[in-house]
């Protein structure tokens, strides 16, 4: 028994010392963006002497936060609900009508997961200017929703597969048709696996940098992660707007994470792992 | 029944928008990237075709592609060993402690939400030479290096620091992975282990080890194809500098392609990077073909 609780002790240690690594510099982060420059350089590892809330307001104001929180929102939410849509309508004609062809385009879907979105950034580049669709929004949604269907279409698969067949028969027999099936059986069933594909789908573009830097050159489109890296560079100095500018653009994310972190497992579980 | 799943007109609707613009945004471009890279063209001039002179040059001619590919795959090598020993490790931890486990789950798998943009910002202050960690570091007299400038040894420190801070980041998506294909073992298997006499050691090797070989092959080829196409890390911690000695393969594409404007010898680049991650793909899938146990 007392072999258990030294080893316990030990895997116990282990995991705080770890998550100290990965606490620590975050909650520093919101240490320092309420700081004033002179005392990031002098003590930048003590509490703030006076919390300066006029960091975040220059932040905000000066690099333009505002506009661009607007459109990665405006983004983000816009290929939310049509990635999920769009993947589920597939993910429903893969896994459950039955037609010759829909292995191969399962296999053809899951081949967007190996494509790196650099090979087409020039190509679709030329062809966004080509027809005036850069410095739109557009031009980041359609290729965000075509990046995000891979994900979505095979993990609702898998979930649309293994839902129990007895149900779609009840539905058929009572006359419901084949887009009823779908809208008030299949995607209500379906809710974790949706939800799992719809936080991914949500973060991954909510941090996508390249396309957005590429695509997007005028400042009042621009997206959260674009303005982020404004206040980079070997001889920026105002450290404490950065900082805050830091937290304002995390913030989001780390308040959905908490709402919603179990359900993540929940789904990869009973979706991703059964292929 | 079954004639409503075969209804031809449903699928049809069903498919086509998800098929439409997979082949217009996907498929479509990366034929013209192949073609692209076949020509000579700066955002100026008109497309001419060159043939294979653009790839002749990339691995004869540019000192920068040797070292950006050397870059990326040392990332690749070290992303995909590190954060699979951990992630396996952190999963097997905590799928084995009772109290506590979702705290730390969620704590580890934060950062893989996050920003990457904005943590780069936060380690490229800590790794400032003059502040952050070398300020911790002065106190005790220590003269910290220069952690994202330095340009000694045949893989530069700041590339370390680039691969240990994605670590740090992502190692958390690989461990859910793995958690998650843990949960669904069953518990009986384990209880039977127990009575075998086997300790916690000896089921992990015995039991969780075989059956999560399925996921193996799934995480480390996202692992893979994820660190060949890093880029947002190196652009916001280094930029690709000191000197291009931190470079990898898309910071190159991206300032051939969009600060020096050579469209062909970017997809040149971008082709490069995508037949890359196909070869790793299949080689992955190769070794890793593994059969699929009832669990």
């Amino acid at each position: 028994m007392k072999k258990i609780k030294i080893s316990t002790i030990i895997i116990y240690t282990f995991l705080v010392i770890l998550a100290v690594f990965y606490v620590a510099p975050l909650l520093w982060v919101v240490f320092v963006s309420f700081k004033t420059n002179a005392e990031v350089m002098s003590n930048p590892f003590t509490l703030p002497a006076v919390p300066q809330w006029d960091n975040y307001f220059i932040a905000w104001t000066a690099g333009k936060l505002g506009i661009a929180t607007l459109n990665s929102v405006i983004v983000c939410v816009v290929t939310l609900v049509l990635s999920m849509l769009i993947g589920a309508m597939a993910a429903f004609a893969i896994g459950r009508m039955r037609w010759k062809l829909s292995g191969l385009t399962m296999t053809y879907f899951l081949i967007g997961m190996m494509i790196p979105i650099h090979c087409v950034l020039i190509p679709l580049f030329v062809s966004f200017s080509n027809i005036h669709m850069t410095n739109t929004l557009v031009s980041l949604i359609l290729p965000y929703i075509t990046f995000s269907l891979p994900m979505t279409v095979y993990i609702l698969v898998n979930f649309f597969r293994g839902m129990p067949g007895d149900m779609f028969e009840a539905a058929c027999i009572d006359g419901c048709s084949i887009y009823g099936t779908f809208f008030k059986i299949a995607l209500p069933l379906s809710k974790t696996g949706l939800f799992v594909t719809g936080l991914m789908t949500f973060v991954n573009n909510w941090n996508e940098l390249l396309l957005a830097m590429v695509f997007i050159s005028d400042t009042a489109k621009k997206t959260l992660s674009v303005t982020l890296t404004y206040f980079v560079g070997p001889y920026a100095t105002n450290y404490v707007q950065m900082f805050a500018a830091i937290v304002i653009a995390v913030a989001p994310s780390i308040v959905v994470y908490c709402c919603f972190s179990n359900q993540i497992v929940d789904g990869l579980t009973a979706g991703a792992v059964k292929g | 029944m079954d004639k409503l799943y075969r209804n031809k007109l449903a699928i049809i609707i069903f498919i086509a928008p998800a098929m439409l613009l997979f082949t217009a945004v996907l498929l479509v471009p990366i034929c013209q990237a192949v073609y692209y890279s076949l020509c000579d063209w700066n955002a100026l001039t008109g497309a001419k075709f060159i043939g294979l002179k653009n790839f002749e040059k990339l691995f004869t001619d540019d000192n920068t592609m040797k070292i950006a590919v050397k870059n990326s795959l040392f990332f690749m090598l070290f992303s995909a060993i590190s954060q699979q020993v951990i992630g396996l490790v952190l999963a097997g931890l905590l799928t084995n402690i009772k109290r506590g486990r979702n705290l730390f789950k969620n704590i580890y798998y934060l950062p893989a939400v996050l920003s990457s943009a904005a943590l780069g910002l936060l380690w490229s202050f800590l790794f400032n030479p003059k502040m952050g960690i070398n300020q911790i570091l002065a106190t005790f007299g220590v003269d910290g290096p220069l952690w994202l400038m330095d340009t000694k040894g045949y893989i530069v420190l700041p590339m370390w620091m680039i691969a240990l801070v994605a670590l740090w980041q992502y190692v958390g998506t690989t461990m859910m992975l793995y958690m998650a294909q843990i949960s669904g073992i069953s518990q009986s298997l384990y209880e039977a282990s127990y009575i075998d006499g086997a300790n916690r050691l000896k089921s992990f090797r015995h039991v969780t080890l075989p059956l999560i070989k399925p996921m193996v092959a799934t995480s480390l080829s996202l692992n893979c194809i994820g660190s060949l196409k890093f880029f947002d890390l190196v652009y916001n911690m280094t930029q690709g500098g000191p000197n291009h000695r931190t470079d990898v393969l898309a910071t190159h594409l991206y300032y051939q392609g969009f600060q020096y404007f050579k469209y062909g010898y970017a997809s040149a680049i971008g082709v490069v990077l995508l037949i890359m991650c196909l070869i790793v793909t299949f080689i992955i899938n190769r070794c890793f073909k593994s059969e699929n146990y009832e669990m």
